[in-house]
């Protein structure tokens, strides 16, 4: 593990050392720095210090753990001219993100109906291995549409309301997209898995406004006390996988072709402006596009499922509160010594959190910042947040993104083997569907660092500001 | 010699792979494979798949040679079995007799690289869950 050392009670330097261009940031209090011992995250956040064109430290949030080359929570970015783009700093899953629905219904109106509701999201939105829809098979045509139009192309296919767009990162529609650039394998394993699920920590949860931090913001976006409400965490499906698969092959040979020493080979990439790094451009915002038409897909089955269970009124009523990216990478304005600068921002596991005021929010987010949406595990809390002045100046607008998990899969199937966690689960109120055991087993709320501790660091850090916490009651698991 | 156990990784699925060959090292990497897809659900290679080896040193070839099973797996549902200087065997996939665990999202390179030794080949994989 390289050398760090404290900054303050939130925040960790790793000093240049070796082939490191820049110094890592981690936000971290001493409990999440003492659950990294033992696992590679930090070596990762000095790894991808040691890239070409990076600007600015290496930084890891607070929700930090070992990924494939860049650790999952890290952000960074690099110049546009002299940079590189890497799919390690995006992952597998291009555009996994979270997306919230607000229910006209208070808890207390939904509670006597939650069995119905749990098995009718579980009917309605499939999950689980090789989860595939029947009723929406799309056409090679239709394919590239969606990849080209992301969610405008699910609503105007139906599914969704048009105000849903203006309450989605990008209006859900990434514009340098290119379906040229994804391969037939990639649209093969992607055209049956439009609107499911998938399996590991996917998943649809009910939940409820447990606390509101600020109730003026948390007004503002519909999270009334206890307000019911709908998580959907999924992303691009084997079409994402698939696209990041292909371009790792590319950019391991783009690496060598343009000189790039690389610590890690997942670390692979190629100077932004090269063909290859414009392929994957192209390739990755068209997987993006994929997942918020999948996500805007769910929503829908949601609102139907709500629908049959609380009738058509609810349907209707039921908001998106908002839809974020966390493993994506984006072209933004930054300002680095005190001169506007275009980046490339990697944000592999991390929420773009803009402050208020950002000119490319939507304006009903304009004056409270963008929305930052924080699953935890399923049986504790998730947490809606907003961007901060200060995530834009000291973390490229950027925030954490989940709880991060604390034991191996593996280390969770054992202490899960003796116990029954569904029922222990139904028996705090919350009720679990799931296409198989083993992935209740290896994500039960032990698997997972508490959440509130991650998104304290964040709000005391100030790169990010509490705006409510949210308590599941019926969660769908692939 | 075990050719694989499952060894700690945080988020994701580590397993070390051990034999005498290149070409053995493949059938370890897809009986781990196999047990992440399917567990111990018996597979019968009653049909073959050809999968061409690709890549320009033992390391990218195994991760290709996985990456193609997982492919074949994640769009046939073709369950594997057998490794075979062609490609593999296997079948499909039958709801009655395999039980599906878990999608695998990729075979990575993260940490890969395909050592020899005197016992023969060793390499350590992460698959993304």
């Amino acid at each position: 593990m390289p050398q760090v050392e404290r900054i303050d009670d939130y925040r960790w330097r790793i000093p240049r050392q070796g082939g490191m261009r820049t110094e890592g940031l981690i936000f971290a209090d001493d409990q999440l720095m003492r659950d990294l011992e033992g696992d590679q995250a930090v070596q990762q956040v000095a790894n991808v210090a040691h890239l070409p064109g990076i600007v600015g430290p290496a930084i890891a949030m607070p929700d930090i753990h070992w990924g494939y080359g860049f650790p999952i929570g890290g952000v960074a970015a690099f110049d546009e001219a002299e940079g590189v783009v890497s799919p390690g700093g995006v992952g597998y899953d291009i555009n996994c993100g979270v997306r919230l629905l607000a229910t006209p219904l208070t808890l207390g109106e939904a509670r006597p109906r939650l069995r119905q509701l749990v098995d009718a999201l579980y009917a309605t939105i499939p999950s689980g291995l090789g989860a595939s829809r029947s009723d929406v098979r799309l056409a090679r045509g239709d394919l590239d549409q969606v990849l080209r139009l992301g969610a405008r192309w699910a609503v105007e296919q139906g599914y969704g309301d048009p105000a849903d767009l203006e309450a989605i990162e990008g209006n859900g529609t990434l514009p340098d997209a290119d379906p040229d650039c994804v391969s037939d394998r990639a649209k093969e394993r992607g055209k049956s898995q439009l609107g499911t699920v998938g399996s590991g920590n996917h998943f649809v949860e009910v939940g409820y406004v447990a606390e509101r931090h600020d109730e003026r913001v948390a007004d503002r976006l519909g999270l009334g006390p206890a307000t019911v409400t709908v998580f959907i965490h999924s992303g691009s499906r084997g079409l994402g996988y698939q696209v990041c698969d292909d371009h790792l092959d590319l950019m391991l040979r783009a690496a060598a072709k343009y000189g790039i020493a690389l610590p890690d080979k997942q670390l692979c990439c190629a100077p932004l402006g090269s063909p290859e790094g414009k392929r994957y451009w192209g390739a990755m915002n068209a997987a993006a596009n994929y997942a918020f038409a999948n996500r805007q897909l769910m929503a829908h089955y949601a609102r139907r499922a709500l629908g049959t269970v609380f009738g058509e009124d609810t349907a209707r009523r039921t908001r998106l509160v908002y839809d974020v990216c966390h493993n994506i990478a984006k072209h933004e304005t930054h300002e680095v010594s005190g001169a506007r600068t275009r980046l490339c921002v990697h944000r592999k596991g991390a929420t773009r959190a803009f402050p208020p005021g950002h000119p490319e929010l939507a304006p009903q987010f304009r004056d409270i910042g963008q929305p930052v949406l924080i699953p935890g595990d399923m049986g504790r809390y998730s947490y809606v947040l907003v961007g901060t002045a200060g995530a834009f100046t000291e973390t490229f607008g950027s925030s954490c993104h989940g709880a991060g998990r604390r034991l191996s899969r593996h280390k969770a199937k054992q202490l899960a083997r003796p116990r029954n966690i569904p029922m222990e689960l139904e028996a705090q109120g919350i009720l679990i569907r799931a296409a198989t055991r083993a992935t209740v087993d290896e994500e039960m709320p032990e698997a997972y660092k508490d959440v509130a501790r991650v998104v304290d660091v964040v709000d005391r850090a100030g790169i990010g500001r509490k705006v409510a916490q949210l308590k599941p009651v019926a969660v769908v698991k692939g | 010699m075990t050719p694989y156990r499952f060894v700690p990784h945080t988020a994701d699925v580590a397993a070390e792979l051990r034999a005498e060959s290149e070409l053995g090292l493949y059938q370890a990497g897809v009986d781990a494979l196999r047990e992440l897809l399917v567990g111990t659900s018996p597979v019968r290679s009653l049909e073959e798949r050809p999968i061409p080896v690709r890549g320009a040193d033992p390391t990218e070839r195994l991760v290709r040679f996985l990456g193609d099973v997982l492919y074949l797996y994640d769009t046939e549902r073709f369950v594997p079995d057998r490794v075979s200087p062609a490609g593999l065997s296997g079948e499909p996939f039958d709801p009655a007799r395999h039980h599906a665990l878990r999608e695998v999202k990729a075979v990575t390179y993260h940490g890969a690289a395909v050592l020899r030794d005197a016992a023969g080949c060793r390499a350590t994989i992460v698959f993304d869950v």
